[in-house]
């Protein structure tokens, strides 16, 4: 798994490749805390390149939303391929995450208040 | 390749650090399977792995055996452990409609289980432990 950030304005765009499981999330985990802790709250996740989660994965994308909303930020995702979607919607994440078809759409919803 | 004469291994594992060898075992022999049954015997292997060891032998070492047999037709994923007896049809239900504060992670990975897999069969071991067994009817399979 290979993490990069990217700064868009206020909004902060996580490139994350790779497989996304119990090997990997919480090195996850621990660099997307610290996005948020430095301040970084508007959060995109670019999952174009993961082809893998487990429920590893999920604990750190929701530790990482409980985290952001808290602050008063988001997590979102963008571009999540089948499988990794069908994990999503199959643990019931679909309906607190928000999920977007490419990552200027994701960057763009933040310009509407924040309601998580 | 016929269904009489399965392609079987195995890997034997210590601990919760194996799970590095062990996604490598399954990822070596998912390379010649279709990507969605890949992806659904990866899963499946990953969380049953897991919660042998987190609540079977609670984060402690312990014998577990994983075989895998691909057919034509289906990959049959047997784990053996000597953890305590546990049936996974008494894991705690998964949290899947709280609201995003109040979401809890336990019990997910036994309701990913169920739903990649095509069969979950349990069995207590034969003096201890348990045997867990896993089918996936492959999406390309004959016959």
């Amino acid at each position: 798994m290979n993490i990069e950030f990217e700064s868009h304005g206020d909004v902060s765009v996580v490139i994350i490749s790779g497989s996304v499981d119990g090997l990997t999330a919480d090195d996850l985990l621990k660099r997307l805390q610290g996005y948020v802790a430095a301040g970084n709250l508007l959060l995109v996740a670019n999952l174009a390149a993961v082809e893998y989660t487990s429920s590893a994965g999920l604990r750190a994308l929701l530790a990482t939303v409980k985290q952001a909303r808290r602050g008063g930020g988001d997590l979102r995702l963008a571009c999540v391929n089948a499988n990794v979607r069908k994990v999503l919607e199959l643990s019931g994440f679909t309906t607190i995450m928000k999920l977007f078809g490419d990552v200027d759409a994701a960057i763009a919803s933040y310009a509407a208040p924040v309601r998580p | 390749m016929s269904d009489a004469l399965p392609a079987a291994t195995e890997f034997h594992a210590r601990s919760m650090r194996d799970l590095g060898g062990v996604l490598a075992f399954v990822d070596r022999i998912s390379a010649e399977l279709d990507a969605d049954t890949a992806f659904s015997v990866r899963l499946a292997v990953e969380e049953a792995f897991t919660n042998i060891y987190e609540y079977g032998y609670d984060d402690h070492e312990g014998p577990v055996m994983l075989r895998i047999d691909v057919t034509a037709r289906r990959v049959v994923v047997t784990l053996t452990d000597e953890a305590p007896a546990f049936d996974p049809a008494e894991a705690p239900p998964p949290d899947l409609e709280s609201a995003w504060d109040e979401r809890r992670i336990g019990g997910l990975g036994w309701h990913l289980i169920r739903h990649v897999m095509d069969e979950v069969t349990y069995a207590p071991g034969g003096k201890r432990g348990n045997v867990l067994k896993l089918v996936k009817i492959r999406a390309n399979g004959q016959g």
